[in-house]
């Protein structure tokens, strides 16, 4: 059962309450100076008039004035500083809980997400929750204190005023709630349109060129101008109800204030009141309403981050995959020299339905090589990615020089393999940070032997601040055939005795090509390499190949006899000259 | 100082006056609105501080007549209370409509005005918004222009108004008043807000930059997570995450607290402000020059003042961010168009045979020649292949024939020169599948008749057979009605593809231009593709751009082969495809080479 947004965001403050707590404290305090800070005004005021002091008697209370506007000034500080920490660190402490939650769900759920999205989720999203703890929750408890401490002052000094103000005060929570109910709904219909009218906004910038060839920009320009049109109405209609509950708030908090003008008017012209909690009442009234009005403001803070509540909880729940960090229970620290791989009746599948491997038979004796063919689908990426611990097998075992790989420290066995992948990350940062990814401990010469065992040399050459140039988004973009190479560095550094390859189909020119071909050649000595070719033609007539089909290998011998045996092989070959 | 890069927070106002007249240029037609709403929310924020005013006025006359046993006029008064209350409650409510309203109108008008301005420079001008991130800018800036009236202007307006009248009233009763008065409003509506925003400049540089860390960590944590799971440098991932988080939120902190300070300085402002009236007002009280009534009025008046000064610490930071987002859009919005349109309608014309001489293209003065000195035919019903290594040119080409980029040289289309028709007309002509075909967030029919509204049911089904997406309109629940593009079901690149083909053969122009068809679709697929194609094409021209050469002898009569900018061969698909055989053949259309060895 899915928990809402809003229990989510509460249960999070648990760990912060404290701040809270002070923060509201400090608010409420803040309630209590403003009213000191009113009686004073209203004593000097009256003391003036009706009693003739001068003002070199009644400094002392002029005096205090500025001193509890400074207390006022110093304890809104206190309390914006600690309830901006409260939602810090929920925002940090679900910053940190994500990304846990993102090692867990492992590499092969991350290949799966649309990054733009999951980076907003991630970074807005989260970023989002602050006001929600630093501004929303505080101003809900305030909203109660406050009204409450002057309504107990007003009735200290004038219970009549006092008893105004409570016929209209408690109304309001519950005109509120009336209104509010539907004006909640209607100023998120608001939102979501505003949104809407913007995202279409935008999808017709982005398709800009389609149109263009489409011949249809004078079209979609009209149909936005209708739509806008549309919109606007629409979201009028829906203004004008979202609207009415700050009418109601503000109806009773003017009304208020005129009868209480009134009253306090004539009871003071019968002689019933005096002059000083009169004036004192007046100056309170407006304060009553503040919080209310304030909470009002902050409303969208609240729908801000219930949306991304909503959506931080949905990638929470994501089912993580039995995968990479479920280790065994005695986990082994791993050391070898050489690596002999066996699979045993290996099954896998996202769901139960859908089987991507099943009952794969695999060995591959430490220090050869073994080449994957098959066809788009056919498991070969599944069956790298259970190699490297990205998921476990659902049954089968994968025997590592005998051992099964369940039972072995994760770690300490994915720093036996090399991988040289289809696409390679450029991480932000430097080359250099990009290269020593792959070996952080390692020096500088072994660093210049791996740019020189792949290619990267005249790379290097072509940046302008060589291995320090900073590379990604931001920075200098690298070609295929570049990051081919960046891989193969990488692989070098890494110097393990297991290589796992999955080639690039990207078209490379062919000087690149023969000099990535030659490297990986070099880095292919005496290591067990594992090898997923895309393209057949690349295959040399002496390589070992096995031919996956749906999940299994069905055929497996040395390429120059499978060529000639019109198995699946062949019929992959022909195929592939076709296209 | 230290230098660090001109930031448009540290100038704002340079060129201020200029960005804003244009601003409310583009407001035009719609100001009656602006002016309206302006004054609803004048007249009920003045409401608001004459219903206190008057009230203190009032209770004190009433006292004192109480006191004296005077007689005294309270109709008036209460009246007048009764008044103002209503103004202030009915105002607010109308005020907010009437702002809405006027924003959404402007809005509209904005962004209509933007598409419009932007059209012409897709994509040639546009290269810059390939870029998420300054896609997403633009959307933020577009965003910030719609704050502009509502959260900007109005505020700024309305304190001007009600510290004009308050200092007015003050000189009439006290004018020694008006002038302390000035201190508080100045001090708390703007020279507090402006100092904080100016120290806000520098944390505020390191929120953007800290967040946009963010981003680029949690892409790489995303795209790069296999990397790091296998090196082992999860853990360091997520710490460079939690130490940039530690970096934004002190940067936040200290925003956070500047923000504080300009807030509760307003209060501590007021505050002032009624001291002084009380300073200033006790001595004038005791000599006469001032009626009590009048004092608890000006002090009231002094202190509901504020309520206008308030919203200026946000107008104010509001500003800054309104302005460098309207600059940002001006900027955009005045790029010249790459390629400029005839004046003069486009010829008329009774064939569709293309011919280029010595054409060339560059992404930019000072880029390489893209395309250098191309010589290629297309007469009206022949069908053409162009084939070369990735970056040989063979894209540029479309770009340029579709009057899309500039370009140096000749092209004809029936005779007549290329840069002497409208840009629509061309197109017409010349339908195209792009090598990135953009899909709508809308249903697939929709995204499908883009080039053509009025196609019928039989004719899209025609096409959908052509492009072979009808196994897969059958797959889908909800047939043509399915929404796709961002909001809808996920579409793999080759059914992105078949179905900008089915777009492209829709709109029936005598001229197909195919950018990489095939990519991303099987050998078979391919092969189907390209039959069904060629009868689609029965009697019309195709330019076939490819690397891949299965099946091109079903499509095409002719194959170029491009290189470095030029064609350095044509033959017929016969010819091509006999004189290579199989190793050539790879490295020249796709030179991943031979690979041997491993």
């Amino acid at each position: 059962m899915a928990i809402s947004p809003t229990a989510w965001l509460r249960e999070q403050s648990h760990p912060v309450r404290r701040l809270l707590t002070a923060g509201i404290a400090a608010g409420a305090a803040q309630a209590v100076l403003m009213c000191g800070g009113a009686w004073l005004v209203a004593h000097v005021l009256a003391e003036a008039i009706f009693a003739g002091r001068r003002l070199g008697e009644l400094w002392p209370a002029l005096a205090a004035l500025p001193l509890l506007a400074a207390a006022r000034f110093a304890l809104t500080l206190l309390q914006r500083q600690v309830t901006f920490e409260a939602g810090a660190r929920v925002s940090a402490s679900v910053r940190s809980t994500l990304e846990e939650r993102m090692r867990r769900l492992g590499p092969r759920w991350a290949a799966q997400q649309s990054s733009g999205d999951m980076v907003t989720r991630l970074v807005d999203g989260v970023d989002a929750l602050i006001p929600y703890y630093a501004g929303y929750l505080p101003q809900v408890a305030l909203a109660a204190l406050i009204p409450a401490v002057i309504l107990l002052v007003v009735l200290v000094a004038d219970p009549w005023s006092a008893l105004v103000l409570l016929l209209t005060a408690p109304l309001i929570p519950l005109f509120m709630v009336l209104v509010g109910r539907a004006a909640e709904q209607a100023s998120q219909r608001r939102w979501l349109r505003l949104r809407r009218m913007g995202a279409r906004f935008m999808d017709a910038l982005s398709g800009l060129t389609t149109l263009r060839l489409c011949r249809a920009t004078a079209r979609e320009q009209a149909l936005l101008e209708a739509t806008g049109e549309a919109y606007r109405q629409e979201t009028m209609a829906v203004l004008r109800i979202a609207f009415l509950s700050a009418l109601v708030l503000e109806f009773f908090a003017t009304v208020s204030i005129a009868v209480l003008a009134v009253l306090i008017g004539f009871r003071l012209m019968w002689g019933t009141l005096a002059f000083g909690p009169g004036l004192f009442v007046l100056l309170l009234a407006p304060e009553l309403f503040m919080p209310l009005r304030a909470l009002g403001t902050q409303r969208h803070r609240r729908m801000e981050a219930a949306a991304a509540a909503e959506d931080l909880i949905a990638l929470l729940a994501v089912p993580a995959e039995e995968a990479a960090v479920a280790a065994g229970p005695s986990p082994q620290v791993f050391a070898a020299a050489g690596i002999g791989i066996a699979l045993e009746q290996v099954s896998f599948g996202y769901t139960s339905d859908r089987q991507v491997l099943h009952d794969l038979e695999l060995s591959v004796e430490a220090g050869t090589r073994l080449t994957v063919v098959g066809a788009s689908g056919s498991g070969k990426s599944t069956l790298l990615h259970l190699l490297m611990g990205f998921a476990v097998p659902q049954s089968g075992r994968i025997l590592i020089n005998g051992e099964d790989l369940t039972t072995l420290a994760l770690a300490s066995w994915r720093r036996h393999i090399a991988w040289v992948p289809q696409r390679v990350h450029v991480f932000q940062g430097t080359l250099r940070d990009n290269l020593l990814i792959a070996a952080p401990q390692a020096d500088a010469r072994q660093l210049e032997r791996a740019v020189q065992a792949a290619a990267l040399v005249p790379v290097i050459a072509r940046l302008r601040q060589g291995l320090d140039t900073p590379l990604g988004e931001h920075g200098q973009g690298l070609s295929g055939g570049e990051r081919q190479r960046l891989a193969l560095a990488r692989a070098w550094l890494r110097d393990a005795p297991l290589l796992l390859l999955d080639e690039p189909t990207q078209h490379l020119d062919a000087a690149t090509a023969a000099v990535i071909d030659g490297a990986l050649a070099k880095l292919a000595e005496g290591r067990t390499v594992i090898r997923i070719a895309h393209r057949l033609d690349t295959i040399a007539a002496d390589e070992q190949v096995a031919v996956m089909a749906d999940g299994c290998i069905v055929e497996a011998g040395t390429a120059s006899v499978l060529r000639a045996s019109h198995g699946a092989f062949a019929r992959l070959l022909a195929a592939d000259r076709a296209a | 100082m230290n230098a660090r890069p001109p930031d448009p927070r540290d100038a704002p106002f340079a060129d201020s006056g200029q960005v804003l007249r244009r601003l409310l240029g583009l407001a035009r037609g719609h100001r009656g609105w602006m002016a309206a709403g302006a004054a609803l929310a004048l007249l009920s924020t003045l409401s608001g501080i004459g219903l206190l005013a008057v009230s203190g006025h009032f209770i004190t006359s009433m006292a004192l007549a109480g006191a004296s046993g005077a007689a005294i006029n309270y109709y008036t008064p209460a009246a007048l209370i009764r008044l103002l209350a209503i103004l202030r409650t009915g105002g607010r409510y109308a005020e907010r409509l009437i702002t809405h309203e006027a924003t959404l109108r402007v809005l509209a008008r904005l962004r209509i005005w933007l598409f419009g301005r932007l059209v012409p420079l897709a994509p040639a001008g546009l290269g810059g918004l390939r870029s998420a991130e300054l896609f997403s800018r633009l959307r933020a800036d577009v965003d910030a222009l719609e704050h502009a009236y509502l959260g900007v202007l109005i505020p700024l307006l309305v304190a001007l108004v009600v510290t004009g009248i308050v200092l007015a009233t003050a000189l009439l009763y006290l004018p020694v008043l008006a002038l302390w008065l000035l201190l508080p409003i100045g001090l708390g509506g703007v020279l507090l807000p402006r100092w904080a925003m100016k120290k806000g400049a520098a944390p505020g540089a390191t929120v953007v930059e800290c967040a946009e860390t963010l981003r680029t960590l949690a892409a790489d944590g995303l795209r790069g997570r296999a990397e790091l799971a296998l090196y082992g440098t999860e853990s360091a991932h997520a710490e460079r995450i939690a130490a940039a988080t530690i970096r934004l939120q002190q940067a936040r902190r200290q925003t956070n607290r500047l923000e504080a300070i300009s807030g509760a300085g307003v209060a501590l402002a007021a505050q002032l402000a009624v001291v002084g009236v009380l300073v200033f007002g006790l001595p004038a009280l005791h000599t006469a020059t001032l009626a009590p009534p009048d004092l608890t009025m000006l002090v009231l008046l002094a202190m509901a003042a504020f309520d206008a000064i308030a919203p200026l610490p946000e107008a104010w930071a509001q500003l800054g961010a309104t302005m460098a987002s309207a600059r940002r859009v001006f900027a955009l919005a005045d790029t010249p168009p790459p390629v400029i349109e005839p004046q003069a309608p486009s010829p008329v014309v009774h064939d569709d045979g293309l011919s280029i001489r010595r054409l060339r293209l560059s992404y930019g003065a000072l880029e390489p020649w893209v395309l250098d000195g191309v010589d290629l035919d297309l007469p009206q019903g022949h069908r053409l292949a162009v084939v070369g290594p990735s970056g040989a040119g063979k894209s540029s080409l479309v770009g340029a024939l579709l009057r899309l980029y500039p370009y140096q040289g000749s092209i004809t289309l029936g005779g007549t020169p290329l840069d002497t028709w409208q840009g629509d007309d061309v197109r017409a002509r010349i339908a195209v599948v792009d090598q990135q075909p953009y899909l709508f967030d809308a249903s697939l029919r929709n995204n499908l008749c883009i080039a053509r509204p009025d196609a019928t049911d039989e004719q899209l089904k025609k096409v959908i057979v052509q492009a072979q997406l009808d196994g897969y309109v059958a797959s889908l629940p909800q047939g043509l009605d399915t929404w796709v593009g961002e909001n809808g079901v996920r579409v793999s690149g080759g059914e992105a593809r078949r179905i900008a083909i089915a777009r492209a053969l829709l709109a029936d122009a005598p001229i197909l231009v195919l950018d990489e068809p095939t990519e991303g679709l099987d050998a078979g697929t391919a092969a189907q593709l390209y039959q069904a194609l060629a009868a689609a094409m029965a009697g019309r021209s195709v330019l076939l751009i490819t690397h891949r050469l299965g099946g091109l002898s079903t499509l095409v009569d002719e194959v170029a082969t491009m290189r470095h900018g030029r064609i350095i061969e044509c033959v017929p698909t016969a010819v091509y495809l006999g004189v290579f055989s199989g190793a050539e053949r790879a490295s020249a259309a796709s030179p991943a080479g031979q690979v041997t060895g491993i």
